[in-house]
């Protein structure tokens, strides 16, 4: 279990310190979907940050399984929203990086690699470059590379933005049935409503700046759906879709007030 | 038209270019439209060579000039990529070096060189010490700018992979820095060929530089021809060979246009 427990932060500025995230409390579970929505620029990117062991709070802490994330950690595999594969490296050198890393034997990595990059339809594409390839294939690479290591916390910073709206459902609904199939913890960053929804068992609606946890909505009913894309059609999705987009409105008008 | 017929094309009119050259500069200076003083010909120009290969001057002055500009040209760049990629690691020392080497870099080598005749003698060092110097401005430049302007994403990636310092280095910091490199090559190249020549040009006892100085004191134009077009020869030489290391530096550059 992923767990962020009372987590503030706040960058350093010239004069002044500067709180983006205050006081923020929620966690994930095994075989849950936690999304957290918020304005943009309300710093959801940089509690992933703490997650994935990049940067430590400020105040609170992030526990997994209720020892406190002191750095990277083995476990915790992330997903960035932009394209992180080494463009001078193979797709299959791309997804036994990690493994690489940890000084796998070669034989071993190559093995596990292989068979990833199969099972996530890269089939055909081992030896070529990460340029070679759409943008929904170079994020199955790289969710393949983040899967090698075998997390059991999976943490997503907006991934599938820069995707064709085609290519996202798919790609959404593969990462689910993974996380789902793995009993893993998925903690997903985003600003699209609908992609919370489809996806999450929770979601975390933020404030904006400094950060403070506005509301939590349980969403019962996704994973009960066959895929991803059939959520939005669900009778229960148009009002879920309301409440959070009018927990978040308040902060929208909030802003155009102060303007 | 097809890309065969279009390059047999573009050879065709090279070599008909050559030719009007070297059939022109025949006829030219055989029927006296051409000056000997300011002009030769080919078979003027085979004769210069033929002469210094007589006087068993042609090897070691070819020799000699193309010694010191790959010696020149390795130990540079490799000066050059190893400070380009490890200063950037130092944040302290980055800053306080960075200056001095600006203003090295800013100082003409043609007044540096005398300089090096003076440390390292009239033989062949100071003509290598010369190229050095300027080769491993035209590297490090590159390959120091690439080194501090890393792609922050593929490093956050790796770290979070659990990657330590060196294993960032060796794959992110480095390959990053290749093209870099690929291009402080192909700059290098030309420099280290120059940083040898000037070297001979101020002070020196053989060389094609030397030999070129010498001809033109002498108005042996024959012989000034023969060193220049030996020089462009070399240079071409030198310039495929170090294209031809493209897809072994950048290898993923080259990949899928089979």
């Amino acid at each position: 279990m992923l767990e962020f427990r009372n987590v503030s932060f706040s960058f350093s500025g010239r004069r002044d310190e500067v709180e983006v995230l205050h006081d923020i409390s929620f966690s994930c579970g095994a075989d849950e979907i936690v999304a957290v929505v918020g304005p943009s620029g309300c710093g959801k990117s940089t509690l992933l940050s703490m997650a994935n062991g990049l940067r430590r709070p400020s105040g609170g802490e992030v526990l997994l399984d209720d020892k406190p994330v002191a750095g990277p950690n083995r476990l915790i595999g992330m997903l960035f929203q932009q394209n992180t594969l080494l463009p001078w490296r193979s797709v299959v050198e791309n997804v036994e990086l990690g493994l690489e890393i940890r000084s796998e034997s070669k034989a071993n990595r190559r093995d596990k690699a292989l068979t990833l990059i199969r099972q996530y339809g890269l089939g055909g594409f081992e030896r070529k470059y990460p340029h070679a390839l759409s943008g929904g294939m170079q994020k199955r690479a790289a969710l393949a590379q983040t899967l090698a290591m075998e997390p059991g916390v999976l943490l997503l910073d907006e991934p599938f933005a820069a995707l064709d709206a085609q290519t996202r459902v798919v790609i959404e609904n593969d990462v689910v049935k993974i996380c789902r199939a793995g009993k893993r913890s998925m903690v997903l960053v985003t600003h699209d409503i609908a992609e919370a929804i489809s996806m999450a068992d929770r979601v975390v609606v933020l404030s904006r700046r400094p950060a403070t946890v506005k509301e939590v909505f349980e969403i019962p009913f996704s994973r009960h759906a066959k895929s991803v894309s059939e959520v939005p059609a669900m009778p229960e999705f148009a009002s879920y879709f309301k409440r959070i987009w009018g927990t978040l409105d308040i902060s929208v008008s909030g802003m155009g007030e102060a303007a | 038209m097809n890309i065969s017929a279009h390059t047999a094309l573009v050879f065709a009119g090279r070599a008909l270019v050559l030719a009007v050259i070297l059939v022109g500069a025949e006829l030219g200076i055989r029927y006296g439209l051409l000056s000997r003083l300011f002009f030769s010909s080919p078979t003027e120009i085979l004769g210069a060579l033929t002469t210094q290969y007589e006087q068993g001057t042609l090897f070691s002055n070819v020799g000699i000039t193309v010694m010191e500009t790959l010696l020149g040209l390795i130990a540079g760049s490799l000066a050059g990529i190893a400070v380009g990629l490890v200063l950037p690691q130092m944040r302290t020392m980055s800053r306080v070096i960075e200056p001095l080497l600006m203003v090295l870099n800013g100082i003409p080598v043609i007044v540096i060189a005398p300089l090096f005749i003076l440390w390292l003698g009239l033989g062949l060092p100071s003509k290598i010490g010369i190229s050095v110097y300027i080769v491993f401005f035209a590297m490090f430049i590159p390959v120091y700018t690439a080194s501090l302007q890393l792609e922050q994403p593929l490093v956050d990636a790796l770290r979070v992979m659990g990657a330590s310092k060196t294993q960032i280095f060796w794959n992110v910091v480095v390959p990053s820095a290749m093209p870099s490199v690929y291009t402080g090559l192909k700059i290098g190249s030309g420099l280290a060929l120059i940083g040898a020549v000037i070297g001979e040009f101020v002070a020196s006892r053989a060389g094609l530089g030397h030999m070129i100085l010498y001809a033109s004191g002498t108005l042996d134009t024959p012989t000034l021809y023969f060193g220049i077009i030996a020089l462009a020869v070399f240079a071409a030489i030198l310039s495929f060979a170090v294209d031809a290391m493209g897809p072994l530096l950048v290898h993923w550059r080259f990949a899928d246009e089979k």
